[in-house]
């Protein structure tokens, strides 16, 4: 076996003191100095709505998550495993862009351990048709492939103009509403607490236009999960 | 985009990279990206047999991880290819270099003529410092003349982009094009086509004749999508030159099998012998190497190539020893200058210059440094020879860093090492074997 990041060989010896250590078999799909190139932010000091983390003695709530108070009225708070350092940047090339859909592997345990642990309906964010068409697969239900997700939204416009990676901010601000409601499915979430999942928490506009769907659908309350922040 | 239809010869593209105009060319064939039989998954690209489990994808579909990184082919998409029709100019004498060849360089190049027009499957065993790339060029001007497609592979991308100028003004009538991973050029064709060996897998049957210099390198040795990659590349029949100056075990086994023929050129262009290596032995290196320190051997002998400033470099396995050889060297005191470079080192090309340009005594290096670079007059050292970093050929490679230069055709080789490991035999016995079959044809 090797390393998805890296292509080192990764040493599965199982040794005595490996079996006598008593302790779970490391497994993993990934080297141990890769891995580690990713930031944990369940140790840190995060904000509360939005999931970022909080350097020094900088508020919390952030300063982004004040102004979305504004913008979206309902309750919402989005918690992410890793920042958005180089290595998940690298990683998200990797695994969108170029499609190496192997590359689910490197943290779908985590996040289906962390989705189960949660106990609430899951809702996936869907990937545009044509997006779809071209790589071949959703990278969310990838990251969650264990997991059966409640299919309530759908893609609104059959193309978008350009992928969210190329928009800035403030277009991204002004983009409308992307999805709608599968009615027969949204009975599914009406009076409980469902979980969004989304790879990148960016700016947080699509995973509250998801929100605000499922609010409307009757959801009792709406969390957001994403992989990076 | 493909928008000409040039851009096609010869070459498999993934069919959505074409435009809608090319697609309707009557010529232009299709073959399935990855092939499905009896459960067997392939990629036609890149030939890897591939896992079901690791290139599944959603919706019963399969892709390619093996060569990935050259763009995704998965089940739903082809490869395109337009058969080579090798639509060049008729140039009557291409070549524009106008130096000379020693009589044995010209012996090798009226060779590699003949090769090429039998399209043999050839080796040039050429010792460090031959002169390898002048060699090849009468031949690549007989092919050009008979409007051959050639082309010219290496798996160093520095290698490609040392070798293309030189080409280029060899040439200058002959249209030829650079081809690597980092460059954003856009893909013209062409008569002469130099790249890195990961780039043949976009070409499908396209040269006549083709060279792979430093076969014996990593990634392609012991690749067998790189080594497919070429067969691919070259048509049916193609003759096909490897040029190395240390084969490796795979190709020994060629051409024990007499799978292809091999001829050596013992000799460097200067005329004299490969400068042969001494192994100082020393049992505790090791050990004082890890604590950060170094025997007084080496430390004299650092000590005094300094002050004759005998320009020189410092081999050492691994990059955590380059922070323990500056340790120790800063323990002992010597008044000297020095980088230390290794691959990922971001300012690798700017130390070389460095050197160059004598601004510092010497530099401690990894294996890095091993091919490719000439610096004149300089003397090499390898620190734990013996670990298993350093191969038979990374060793020879060293060792012929040393006496490149006419104006010093000599200079030391130390090994340094605790026992006489495998591979310094090895070098030792190859250096002296090609010494011997100079002195004979002296």
């Amino acid at each position: 076996m090797t390393c998805l990041l890296c292509q080192t060989v990764l040493s599965s010896e199982l040794t005595l003191p490996k079996i006598f250590s008593f302790q779970r078999l490391n497994n993993s799909k990934v080297c141990r100095k890769c891995f580690n190139r990713f930031v944990k932010l369940s140790d840190m000091k995060t904000c509360r709505y939005c999931g970022r983390r909080i350097f020094g003695n900088l508020n919390d709530p952030c300063q982004d998550c004040i102004k979305w108070q504004h913008y979206f009225k309902k309750p919402f708070a989005n918690r992410a495993l890793f920042e958005y350092n180089d290595a998940m940047r690298a990683y998200m090339k990797q695994y969108k862009f170029l499609g190496d859909y192997r590359l689910r592997n490197v943290f779908n345990r985590l996040i289906v351990s962390e989705l189960k642990a949660m106990r609430c309906p899951v809702v996936v964010i869907p990937v545009n048709e044509s997006t779809l068409q071209e790589r071949g697969f959703n990278q969310v239900l990838g990251l969650c492939e264990g997991i059966q997700p409640v299919n309530c939204l759908r893609t609104r416009q059959g193309k978008k103009e350009s992928r969210q990676s190329e928009k800035n901010r403030l277009q991204r601000l002004n983009v409308n509403q992307p999805f709608e409601l599968i009615d027969h499915e949204s009975e599914l979430i009406r009076e409980k607490t469902i979980v969004v999942v989304d790879d990148v928490y960016t700016t947080g506009t699509t995973i509250r236009h998801a929100a605000g769907l499922l609010y409307r659908a009757g959801a009792r309350c709406v969390k957001g999960f994403t992989l990076a922040r | 985009m493909i928008n000409h239809i040039s851009e096609l010869f010869g070459r498999q593209i993934n069919s959505l990279e074409l435009s809608p105009t090319i697609k309707q060319n009557a010529m232009v064939t299709f073959r399935p990206a990855i092939i499905i039989t009896k459960g067997k998954i392939r990629c036609a690209r890149c030939h890897a047999k591939l896992k079901p489990v690791e290139a599944r994808l959603p919706y019963h579909h399969y892709y390619c991880y093996v060569c990935i990184q050259m763009g995704r082919m998965d089940t739903r998409h082809s490869l395109a290819t337009f058969p080579e029709p090798n639509k060049f100019p008729v140039i009557e004498s291409p070549m524009s270099w106008r130096g000379q060849l020693t009589d044995l360089q010209q012996q090798c190049a009226n060779q590699i003529v003949k090769i090429f027009e039998k399209r043999q499957r050839h080796l040039l065993w050429a010792v460090t410092g031959a002169g390898k790339t002048e060699m090849l060029f009468p031949a690549i001007s007989w092919a050009v003349s008979q409007g051959l497609r050639i082309g010219i592979a290496s798996p160093r991308v520095d290698v490609c982009i040392e070798l293309f100028p030189r080409i280029q003004s060899a040439f200058k009538k002959v249209s030829s094009i650079l081809l690597h991973g980092k460059t954003k050029q856009h893909y013209q064709y062409s008569q002469i086509t130099i790249c890195t060996t990961h780039q043949l897998l976009r070409f499908y049957h396209a040269f006549d004749v083709m060279v792979i210099d430093e076969v014996d390198v990593f990634p392609f040795s012991g690749n067998d999508m790189l080594h497919y990659a070429v067969q691919n590349a070259i048509k049916p029949g193609g003759g096909i030159l490897y040029l190395t100056a240390t084969p490796d075990d795979v190709l020994m086994h060629k051409i024990k099998r007499k799978e292809i023929s091999v001829s050596y050129l013992p000799i460097r262009y200067h005329g004299h012998l490969l400068p042969t290596v001494k192994i100082v032995k020393n049992q505790h290196l090791k050990r004082l190497v890890d604590q950060g320190r170094l025997p007084k051997s080496i430390l004299q002998m650092i000590n005094r190539l300094v002050k004759q400033k005998q320009r020189f470099l410092l081999f050492v396995p691994r990059i955590r020893d380059l922070t323990l050889v500056s340790s120790a060297l800063e323990k002992a005191n010597i008044n000297c200058t020095y980088l230390t470079v290794y691959s990922a080192d971001p300012q690798r090309l700017e130390k070389v210059t460095a050197m160059r340009s004598q601004a510092v005594d010497f530099l401690i290096t990894t294996t890095i440094l091993e091919r490719g670079v000439t610096f004149p007059g300089i003397d090499v050292m390898v620190l734990k020879a013996d670990d298993e970093v350093f191969s038979a050929s990374a060793l020879v490679q060293i060792a012929g860093r040393v006496g490149r230069n006419s104006a010093r055709p000599t200079g030391q080789v130390i090994l340094y090492c605790e026992t006489k490991s495998k591979t310094i035999k090895s070098c030792d016995r190859q250096i002296k074997e090609m010494n011997r079959r100079a002195r004979e044809i002296k």
